[in-house]
């Protein structure tokens, strides 16, 4: 028989090529990228501190000195927005994350398991949920108490705690999904352990899900952080933080507009090139695209 | 006969998909022409463009699709320029389609009846959707009850050969002049698929409707076409009357795939060439493309491209060298090892599983009463149609589902129930293969890494010591060692099907549950993988067992049958022994309904009675179904376990001598056939 020849040729080399990606990763990446340059280098090259006052004369518009305009207090916003580019980045991704890493762990785990386990945390689950975010994440800061109030850990522990339910709810749905599929059940015939299962079975196969989901939610998460802040309860001022940003700008709207437009612009801009960039990461992970043979 | 109209002409036609920046070609060149009245049937593995061709019957367009060269003329019309309209009243009206799965083809929330008067309602057949008389009409064309109550049932309330009885019901509403089949009976048992095909030739008897045959299953083609195309790699190979198509085939391609047919009354028998090698669409030659896995190929074959020539007045092959390759013959037997296992160790024994979902006094009896022993080293094959408890009772032996009552036993220890209270030495005795390998393999794990998990887990192997024994295991299936570093998405189906072995085997199992294992995979695939099943059935002396409703395959591998029904044991004994009357009357009508090669049924079928088996009560489970009934005994009294020679064993109200008087089976062969 010839069973052997069929199989003996060299295997095809596959790479990944630029040209290949998916376009919303390219754009995405370069979105990105763009942000990542100003967050580190920024403080170099800022015109202004970023609560320097004086820039200029208080409520101007949009000017070639000043793109963004001046706040009340007389503070270039252009040069406030590119200082507040790294806590903006590193708040709202850092607590997404961890909201992810727990989300990810507890809700795989639930819809493998089942049973009593997975009807517990849902239900748990289910009340963190039902509560608004805002009021969730109030309560979780005034429950920390005042000395913690401000503490940039404290941020991103609530944001992290504001999306684990959620994103531990999506993580379930992916999890029942893939525990149907044949080679999990090889896996539990093996005999290996939830863990094991979860790590090295749902847990590969749920990426494209799990990302796509942490883009949407960090995309969000700027605005979250944002919200306390207006509230009193994230970040104080002087702080350039976007949202907290808008929020001060907010009353002087109709004066002059570009000073909210353009923390909103570059919110805006940060949350549709995290989308592109992690949904094309998806496919690409996914192995949906086609990739080229060489 | 060659006067006829032509009723449908496929010249030079081309068509390409979207692939990535570029466009990949599917069908190159391809053409046919059909009279009115004739069954053409197109044969080919997957992904050699029949199902493309069968939808340019249809006209179909799609954005990602396009035909770059050639027409499709029905009765002298050009279907590719037609008009979106125009197609609108020819489709459904003139050409109708019948569709793969019968079960996402019909509306889920629609009343069958409905459904059909919908096509008739569209093509002003009828002036409204209550017109009873019409649609009774048409269900009982296709043999199935007329009353109105059927017609005012859900699909989901018919078996699988109903439904795609109401899907023909559908395509023939409007007395069409073309049907176009696209598979229509791979979903099906087997004693279904005898049924519709059955049901075909006599519509095409009665109403004369011309019909194109989509299959991979050639010798099931042989039971209704007339003439058959085969194809390979978008091309068409070779074209000829169906007789002369198995007798004497002329292109290599299909005498290789003739060769790879499984034919049930040869048992063992390997045959000369089942096919090398599979497709590979990336690297394929400028000429002929066939040329890589051709054993008679030269060089002259990969650069020049071979057209499809006529060598008498109804046949034509694209192939140069066809005068000089003879036509197969077949080599003598192998060699079977049935008389030594009788006296080998058991491995496992199934003593009086039952298994029942739901509540165990109402519950549904999955499996009932069922009792069997696996020797060391033997092939152990369970055979049934689907719902008779075949996959139930792996499930139960793995551990997946725990049976209700009764006890497995592995080397005569007793088993838990469920696989978790197993010890890890339990886990790895039995290895379980599934049926679809693109389920089976973890897409985002490398095959080295699929295979080296059990050896890590089981045997606490480190990297380097699974490494090297990976590319040991990979060499068992016949895969070379540089498969390791792949992707399941890089593989075909039959590659990822030998990973999935290699891991099994990793395990160094004592028993391997092949469930449906060769049923997702292409005919020659499929041989060179029971060739690799023999061959580790004698490397390894691993027993098996062997799930599937393939009689064919069951005889040509196994050493001792089960033939299940309803959830239980009809038959069971050696294979010679169940191959050869007495005959249950369950397992007689199995084999009648394999299509053999050349051999079409000549009587009306003899599963003709759709009935779902009787799961409680008293009686025969089978009752009500079985042709052979004797009377109102099979339906109240449970019928007695008989013991026949050479350990037989079978249940039913009638003896073994009236048994054997009633058995007809093999039919008396007919000569000459190259098969």
């Amino acid at each position: 028989m010839s069973v052997g020849q069929a199989t003996t040729q060299t295997p095809r080399r596959y790479h990944l090529l630029w040209g290949q990606t998916p376009q919303s990763f390219r754009i995405g990446l370069v979105i990105l990228l763009v942000h990542l340059i100003v967050a580190i280098t920024g403080p170099f090259w800022a015109p202004y501190g970023f609560s320097q006052m004086g820039a200029g004369i208080p409520l101007s518009g949009m000017s070639w000195a000043h793109p963004f305009g001046i706040d009340q207090l007389g503070r270039d916003v252009f040069s406030r927005v590119v200082h507040g580019s790294h806590i903006v980045i590193l708040l709202s991704l850092s607590g997404t994350a961890i909201g992810l890493l727990v989300g990810a762990v507890l809700g795989l785990l639930s819809g493998y398991l089942g049973g009593w386990f997975d009807n517990l945390l849902q239900r748990l689950l289910e009340a963190l949920i039902s509560i608004p975010f805002l009021v969730l994440a109030l309560i979780a800061i005034a429950s920390a108490g005042p000395e913690l109030s401000g503490n940039p850990i404290l941020v991103v522990l609530v944001v992290a705690l504001v999306y684990a339910p959620r994103i531990a709810r999506i993580a379930r749905a992916a999890a029942m999904d893939i525990a149907t599929r044949d080679y999990v059940t090889v896996a539990r015939l093996r005999g290996e352990s939830a863990w094991s299962v979860m790590r090295r079975e749902l847990l590969p196969n749920a990426t494209g899900v799990l990302l796509v989901e942490f883009a949407l939610r960090a995309g969000y998460a700027p605005v979250l952080v944002g919200s306390l802040g207006f509230l009193g309860f994230g970040l104080r001022p002087p702080t350039p933080e976007w949202g907290l940003m808008i929020s001060e700008n907010r009353a002087l709207i109709i004066i002059t507009p570009i000073t909210v437009l353009g923390p909103g612009l570059a919110l805006a801009s940060l949350v549709v090139g995290l989308n592109l960039f992690t949904e094309g990461l998806a496919r690409i992970l996914g192995r949906t695209v086609r990739l080229g043979t060489q | 006969m060659t006067g006829a109209a032509q009723l449908l002409e496929v010249q030079n036609l081309s068509v390409a998909y979207r692939q990535g920046s570029g466009w990949s070609r599917a069908v190159d060149d391809v053409s046919f022409s059909l009279r009115a009245g004739e069954v053409f049937g197109l044969v080919g593995e997957s992904g050699c463009g029949k199902s493309t061709i069968a939808l340019q019957l249809l006209g179909y367009r799609h954005l990602s699709m396009r035909v770059e060269h050639g027409d499709v003329l029905f009765k002298g019309q050009s279907l590719t320029s037609m008009s979106r309209g125009e197609l609108d009243t020819l489709r459904g009206d003139r050409i109708a389609f019948v569709p793969q799965n019968p079960t996402t083809a019909l509306n889920p929330g629609i009343r069958i009846g409905r459904q059909v008067a919908e096509t008739m309602l569209a093509h002003g057949r009828i002036q409204s959707l209550e017109s009873t008389a019409a649609i009774s009409g048409i269900l009982k064309l296709v043999r199935l009850p007329a009353d109105p109550v059927f017609q005012r049932r859900y699909p989901h309330q018919l078996s699988g050969g109903q439904q795609q009885r109401v899907c023909i019901a559908m395509a023939l509403a409007c007395d069409p002049d073309l049907l176009v089949l696209d598979e229509p009976t791979t979903g099906l048992d087997v004693t279904t698929q005898e049924q519709i095909i059955s049901l075909l030739s006599e519509l095409r008897g009665r109403i004369g409707v011309a019909m194109l045959y989509v299959t991979h299953d050639l010798a099931l083609l042989s039971q209704i076409a007339d003439r058959i195309g085969v194809m390979y790699a978008g091309r068409m190979v070779e074209i000829a009357p169906t007789d002369e198509i198995f007798l004497r085939p002329r292109h290599p391609y299909t005498q290789g795939l003739i060769a790879s047919i499984p034919v049930i009354g040869e048992p063992s028998a390997s045959r000369s060439r089942p096919l090398r090698g599979l497709l590979r669409r990336r690297e394929l030659p400028s000429g002929c493309p066939f040329a890589p896995r051709c054993d008679h190929a030269l060089d002259r074959c990969a650069t020049e491209r071979q057209e499809l020539q006529s060598i008498d007045d109804n046949r034509a092959v694209a192939c140069w060298r066809w005068r000089e390759i003879a036509p197969i013959a077949a080599t003598p037997n192998s060699a079977t090892m049935a008389g030594a296992i009788a006296h080998r160790a058991s491995v496992l024994s199934v003593d009086h599983v039952s298994v029942v979902y739901g509540p165990r006094s109402r519950g549904f009896r999955a499996v009932s009463d069922v009792s069997f022993d696996i020797k060391e080293g033997e092939v152990f094959a369970l055979v049934g149609e689907s719902g008779s408890g075949k996959s139930t009772l792996a499930r139960a032996i793995s551990g997946l589902t725990a049976p209700s009552t009764g006890t497995v036993r592995l080397r005569g220890e007793e088993l838990a129930g469920a696989v978790r209270d197993r010890s890890d030495q339990q886990r790895r005795l039995i290895q379980y293969i599934f049926q679809n390998p693109d389920a089976s393999l973890n897409p985002r794990a490398r095959i080295g890494e699929a295979i080296a998990r059990p050896l890590v887990h089981f045997f606490k192997m480190d990297g380097a010591k699974a490494r090297a024994t990976v590319v040991g295991a990979l060499d068992d299936v016949r895969l070379d060692g540089s498969y390791q570093e792949r992707f399941p998405d890089q593989l075909s189906g039959g590659e990822r099907q030998r990973v999935a072995i290699a891991r099994a085997l990793a395990a160094k199992p004592a028993l391997l549950l092949c469930d449906e294992i060769l049923s997702a995979l292409d005919v020659s695939v499929q041989a060179n993988i029971l060739t690799l099943l023999q061959q580790l059935k004698s490397e390894h002396a691993i027993a098996m067992l062997f799930i599937s409703h393939d009689l064919a395959v069951v005889r040509f591998l196994a050493d001792h049958v089960c033939v299940l029904y309803g959830g239980e044991v009809m038959e069971i004994g050696p294979r010679e022994q169940v191959f050869a009357p007495p005959f249950h009357p369950y397992t007689h009508s199995l084999l009648h309904a394999v299509p053999v090669p050349l051999q079409r049924p000549d009587r009306p079928s003899k599963a003709s009675k759709a009935a779902e088996p009787k799961r409680s009560g008293a009686g025969c489970v089978y009752a009500g179904r079985c042709p052979w009934q004797i009377g109102s005994i099979c339906e109240t009294e449970r019928p007695p376990w008989r013991e026949g020679r050479g350990g037989l064993g079978l249940r039913c109200h009638l003896t073994l001598e009236q048994l054997n008087a009633r058995a007809d089976w093999p039919p008396p062969k007919q000569e000459g056939i190259a098969v």
